[in-house]
């Protein structure tokens, strides 16, 4: 029959999906329960990568948070030789992008056949070039690189990374650990093209962000005012720090000559080492000042007992010492001022050698300061017991003893704030985030230690600013502030024969301002200077320099009047080319700036190229420094007297009111320009007058 | 099969017949019927199951992948973020600012006395100052 034809066909299709149904059921069930772990293996090992994540680098900023230090991701390129098909080709391709022989190249390729460096942290401009030739077997990893964006600003503090990250010098070395972090894993699962889609990772331990105590302008100031007197005095190398006395910051420290850490591989050594912390130097006669710390805290002499200087000359023991000048008697105040050898020694001796080397310890010598920088020198104090018979004598004039700039600051700092020996460090704090990090080993703070009583600092204080006033310094005095401080000409040993050199010295000035509450120290050194080598003539311009624009930038008041003589000259003398009467004010030499100056005006032969300044009469100068006509005092006279004495003057009166005059704007005395407005009152009671004040009124 | 006696042909009559089923109605089964919609929503549910866990599995493999390209466009934000500070900072090195201002602008660094600091003067001066300004000769 029909109908059971059509039944045993449908069944026998039946069965037959039932058999297909059931075999690909089976096979499911037979990979699925009984093979899971094997093919779950599989699938993991084919989607599954681990990825190894280097943190970046924590970033380094000046305590205005401006970044000083930074790591950003960049391409680097590599190779899979065994993915690569044509080796020649790519090897070619590659040299033409990167600038490397190609030989190179090739050499890398047969050294493995899983992975090569091409080229490392590559510029932007190769890594788009290499991924452009989309060659098989060139992979792009990204790295993190080290960049410095204020190029060579604080590059002995800031130091530099090698190729992997590390620090090599500056603080890079010295929190190397913190600033690094640690690196960690992600584990990822990719698709057949690669694309992500699972990752899960670790917890990374991020780099922590370093604040220093440095503040970039000043630190651009002090580099570019050391630049100016190298290239003035010719000098090998120098130092200029920049110290705050009551809390033992760095504000600036910067050494000559110096390097971009950005290309520190280029740098020579010496170019490198961090002079203010490591190169020893005798102080010279900047160490009077610890004699006579130790002298005054001992209440052996005061600031008025009269030496005999000798007439500038002594034996002892043995040794006979010369002044530079024949002093003969002089006060303990003018032995410091007129720098008196003699009387240091005299001074000293009274002393006697143990309680001098107590103090000489006492103020940081012969011992690490504790900053926290590397490559910190100690210095060079003999033990006591190895002392010599004149060892007394030469120490108290800054001799047979080595220092470190850093210490010297630090010293002539505890004189400044009182009597109290601060740690210098250049490390505010570090950051994770908004998180600040508890300070530990060398970042730990410290009390600071007291050397001297506050009496004794405050005599010194007074001494230090007679060294400026009538001293060996008047080059140190401010315009607008009290200064104090100490010159230095510290003769070199000729290391051919062993003795003290006539020819090379370290020229030194080290300062304070104002005198009263001190804001800043600052030390200036240098090494070698050609022809003027007394501290007082190239070291203590370079500290006046730096103070006033560091006080103006720090907004410290003035305690002292604006010297007007110095403004009359400035506003006369004005020609182009015409630098006399503006020397004394000359505060930065371009002509030692890398950059040509715009042809504005060429100097006759053998001039001198004139500053900047000279092209253009400043545009201030006649509103802010007052004019040539001395306002006459118009007190009690009518008004045609006024506008007659006005008018001849060559000023415009503005007359108010009537009867006599009472009061007159700008004052009696004032120094105002031809045709400046004089504004008068009249009535029937007279004022007096107010005293008329310094620089302008119109 | 049966062998078909072949007759002598006559003369045939085909007739419709008519089946009127209308009348006809089938018991329905309520029991059967309840039992068949249960298995129908018993079969839907697990059904319905197995769609959801497979529909929410490769929604969490897709939401996996666009996670890891926002995570990917965040890196790429962050790092175009750390370029430009770089950048910034670069720009704000007091050096070039000094050079850009010394030699391009022709600004000169202010003399001591020039950077003072401004006392309220009455109206009278103040007047004054304002009248010498653009009197000066340039």
């Amino acid at each position: 029959m029909p109908e059971a034809r059509a039944h045993l066909r449908l069944l026998i299709i039946a069965g037959v999906a039932s058999l297909w149904m059931g075999a690909v059921f089976g096979r499911l069930t037979y990979l699925q329960l009984f093979r899971h772990s094997e093919y779950l293996a599989r699938a993991q090992r084919q989607q599954q990568r681990t990825i190894e994540i280097t943190p970046k680098r924590g970033t380094i900023y000046d305590r205005n948070r401006s970044p000083l230090a930074m790591s950003i991701q960049v391409d680097s390129a590599f190779g899979v030789p065994a993915e690569i098909a044509d080796e020649q080709l790519a090897t070619r391709l590659l040299s033409g992008v990167i600038g490397k022989p190609q030989e190179e190249l090739e050499a890398r390729f047969e050294s493995s056949r899983s992975f090569v460096w091409i080229a490392r942290k590559l510029p932007p401009a190769k890594a788009e070039a290499i991924a452009a030739l989309n060659l098989k077997g060139v992979y792009l990893q990204k790295e993190n690189q080290r960049f410095y964006p204020k190029r060579d600003l604080a590059a002995h503090v800031l130091g530099f990374v090698d190729l992997d990250e590390k620090g090599l010098g500056g603080i890079e070395y010295e929190l190397d650990n913190q600033i690094r972090g640690e690196s960690g894993k992600i584990v990822v699962m990719e698709d057949a093209r690669k694309r992500w889609f699972d990752a899960t990772q670790a917890k990374l331990k991020s780099g922590a962000d370093v604040v220093l105590t440095l503040d970039e302008k000043i630190q651009y100031v002090a580099e570019r005012e050391l630049d100016v007197a190298i290239a003035q005095t010719h000098a090998i190398a120098g130092s200029v720090i920049v110290m705050n006395p009551n809390t033992g910051e760095i504000l600036a420290l910067a050494n000559w000559p110096k390097f971009n850490p950005n290309r520190a591989s280029d740098a020579p050594a010496e170019a490198r080492m961090d002079r203010a912390v490591s190169a020893l130097y005798e102080p010279g006669s900047t160490f009077k000042l610890v004699t006579l710390a130790a002298a005054f805290n001992e209440r052996i002499t005061r600031p008025d007992e009269v030496f005999d200087c000798e007439n500038g000359s002594v034996l002892v023991a043995g040794h006979r010492i010369h002044d530079h000048k024949p002093f003969g008697m002089l006060s303990v105040a003018q032995v410091l001022a007129k720098s008196s050898d003699v009387g240091a020694i005299k001074i000293a001796l009274r002393l006697q050698s143990p309680r001098f080397y107590d103090y000489i310890r006492a103020f940081g010598f012969g011992a690490p300061t504790g900053v926290d920088l590397p490559g910190e020198s100690k210095g060079l104090l003999r033990p006591l017991e190895n002392w010599g018979s004149f060892s007394i004598g030469s120490i108290s004039m800054g001799q047979e003893i080595g220092v470190t700039p850093i210490q010297l600051i630090a010293a002539v700092s505890a004189i400044a704030n009182g009597g109290l020996l601060y740690r210098p460090h250049v490390v505010e704090e570090l950051r994770r985030g908004d998180r600040v990090l508890p300070a530990e080993g060398v970042l730990t703070p410290e009390e600071p230690r007291r050397v001297i009583r506050p009496d004794t600092a405050a005599t010194l204080r007074r001494l230090m600013e007679g060294v400026v006033l009538e001293g060996t310094g008047p080059e140190a005095r401010l315009d607008g502030w009290t200064s104090a401080g100490k010159t230095g000409s510290a003769q070199k040993i000729d290391p051919a024969t062993g003795r003290y050199s006539r020819t090379h010295f370290i020229a030194s000035f080290t300062g304070f301002a104002p005198i009263n509450n001190p804001a800043i120290t600052i030390l200036v050194s240098l090494d070698s200077p050609v022809g003027l080598h007394e501290g007082g003539e190239v070291a203590a311009p370079v500290f006046k320099r730096i103070a006033e624009q560091v006080l103006t930038y720090l907004d410290i008041p003035r305690d002292v009047p604006l010297n007007p003589k110095l403004i009359q000259a400035a506003y006369k003398k004005q020609a182009a080319g015409d630098r006399s009467a503006l020397e004394d004010f000359s505060t930065v030499d371009f002509s030692a700036q890398p950059d040509s100056p715009p042809p504005a005006q060429k100097p006759a032969k053998g001039e001198r190229r004139p500053g900047r300044e000279f092209n253009k009469p400043p545009a201030t100068v006649a509103v802010e420094q007052g004019g040539e006509i001395e306002v006459p005092d118009f007190s009690g006279k009518t008004m045609r007297e006024v506008a007659d004495i006005s008018l001849k003057l060559g000023l415009d009166p503005v007359l108010v009111g009537s009867s006599l005059a009472t009061k007159q704007s700008p004052a009696a005395g004032a120094k105002v320009r031809r045709g400046a407005r004089i504004t008068v009152q009249f009535g029937t009671t007279l004022e007096k007058n107010s005293k008329p004040r310094q620089g302008n009124r119109n | 099969m049966k062998r078909i006696k072949r007759k002598a042909r006559a003369a045939e009559f085909h007739t419709v017949k008519r089946i009127d089923n209308s009348r006809l109605v089938r018991n329905v089964e309520p029991a059967k019927l309840q039992k068949l919609w249960r298995t129908v929503a018993m079969g839907s549910m697990v059904a319905a199951f197995f769609m959801l866990y497979i529909f929410q599995h490769f929604r969490c493999i897709d939401l996996s992948f666009q996670l890891e390209d926002l995570k990917a466009q965040h890196m790429k934000a962050a790092a175009l973020n750390s370029e430009l500070r770089l950048e910034i900072a670069g720009l704000r090195n007091p050096m070039r600012i000094d050079v850009i201002a010394r030699r391009r602008l022709g600004l000169t660094q202010p003399l001591p006395t020039q950077v003072q600091d401004y006392e309220a003067p009455d109206g009278a001066e103040v007047a004054a100052a304002r009248y010498v300004r653009p009197n000066r000769a340039p």
